[in-house]
């Protein structure tokens, strides 16, 4: 492993003076690519948080790559040294700009459970969502706790719009049937930045946006609708909300 | 605490997604003591998500701000930063002004000198009355 590694070392100082000079990046590259498991190494550091591997490996490679272009091959320090917080740098961002994904206390996550079944309920009983203190009520606990453990339900929207959010009560099901609503999607199309983005949406999520915002449906109903839960529409809305408007920076900028 | 007839709750945080989650638990939790149902609460926090990181792609100064009002019946968000464009932050065809106005009761953008204020007004589903506080 030393023998290895000692090797890369001189390898490395040798490709970062040929990057200075050429600016060839099939050198960065190269140098890229000799680092990614410094970068793998860092990001399993991070993967108790929910988020795939693979997401926090490009993260992280883009720290890298910061680094690589900053890198002084002559202040005498290894690159890895150098690199290293720039990369867990990178990694910490992504996580603090996500939200808050940070570990929620027990307690709170298995009150989130509760309410979760609760807000059904009540919905149903009320013919309407439930406020905050009539949940409390229900629950038996404080408003301030209900607050916090619907905040906490909010911190897992950290996953990717891609992934399977197969984590309570998806029903696909329900979604496949309503792919006819496919057709109305063009006054979302309306909106022709967001055209490529929302085609990129996973079906349900186009459905949920769709009557969120053109159909008018609330959460709960669109809850109902498409038979997950109203925490869960809530989240996934926040999330294709977040996903539309990084999507369209640039389409802005041009206009 | 000094309760004047509108209470007010003021929020300035650094020009920074990262922060954006904070504007959200602020307003959620203004809206949590107001007797709005979860669906409204979400919504206004939805929205103050969506006009204070469509603020942040413009922003100029140094930080966004978050101003949460009770007036006598409505809650008034009121988000805003100093921007670049002028008028254009936000303007009636984008996707952002279609998805406030659902979002939110009442919906006012404008400018003010290099300013740009998104004002969200909203009205509780449940009347105060018989709804007293839980435990804190």
């Amino acid at each position: 492993m030393s023998n290895a590694s000692s090797y890369t070392r001189e390898d490395t100082k040798e490709l970062f003076r040929e990057l200075r000079e050429t600016g060839d990046p099939e050198v960065r590259e190269t140098l890229a690519r000799l680092h990614l498991p410094l970068v793998e190494y860092l990001a399993r550091r991070f993967k108790d948080r929910g988020e795939p591997i693979e997401d926090l490996v490009q993260v992280g490679s883009v720290g890298l790559l910061k680094a690589i272009d900053r890198f002084d091959v002559d202040r005498g320090v290894e690159f890895s040294t150098y690199a290293t917080p720039t990369i867990v740098g990178e990694l910490k961002r992504y996580f603090r700009d996500k939200g808050w994904a940070v570990r929620v206390p027990r307690r709170l996550q298995e009150l989130s459970l509760r309410l979760n079944k609760i807000v059904a309920q009540l919905t149903q009983e009320l013919g309407r969502s439930p406020t905050v203190s009539e949940l409390a009520q229900a629950a038996e606990v404080g408003e301030e706790e209900v607050l916090e453990a619907l905040e906490s339900g909010q911190a897992y929207s950290t996953a990717s719009l891609d992934a399977p959010s197969g984590e309570e009560d998806d029903a696909p099901g329900r979604v496949e049937r309503m792919g006819d609503e496919d057709v109305q999607l063009e006054n979302l199309e309306y909106f022709a930045s967001l055209a490529p983005l929302i085609q990129q949406l996973p079906e349900r999520e186009r459905t949920i946006l769709y009557l969120r915002f053109f159909q008018g449906l609330t959460q709960s109903g669109i809850a109902e609708e498409v038979g997950i839960s109203q925490m869960h529409v809530s989240r996934l809305l926040s999330r294709i909300l977040g996903y539309l408007r990084d999507g369209m920076v640039g389409a802005d900028q041009e206009a | 605490m000094n309760t004047t007839r509108r209470d007010e709750v003021v929020l300035h945080v650094p020009a920074n997604a990262g922060y954006v989650a904070l504007l959200r638990t602020v307003v959620g939790g203004c809206a949590g003591h107001r007797n709005f149902t979860l669906d409204q609460i979400d919504d206004l926090r939805m929205a103050v998500d969506e006009a204070a990181g469509q603020l942040l792609k413009h922003v100029v100064g140094d930080g966004v701000e978050l101003a949460v009002a009770e007036g006598d019946q409505a809650l008034e968000v009121r988000v805003s930063a100093a921007t670049s464009a002028d008028g254009a932050v936000i303007d009636r065809e984008s996707f952002t002004w279609t998805i406030l106005q659902v979002l939110a009761d009442e919906l006012d953008v404008r400018t003010e000198g290099s300013r740009t204020i998104v004002t969200l007004r909203a009205l509780p589903e449940v009347g105060r009355e018989d709804q007293g506080r839980g435990t804190a």
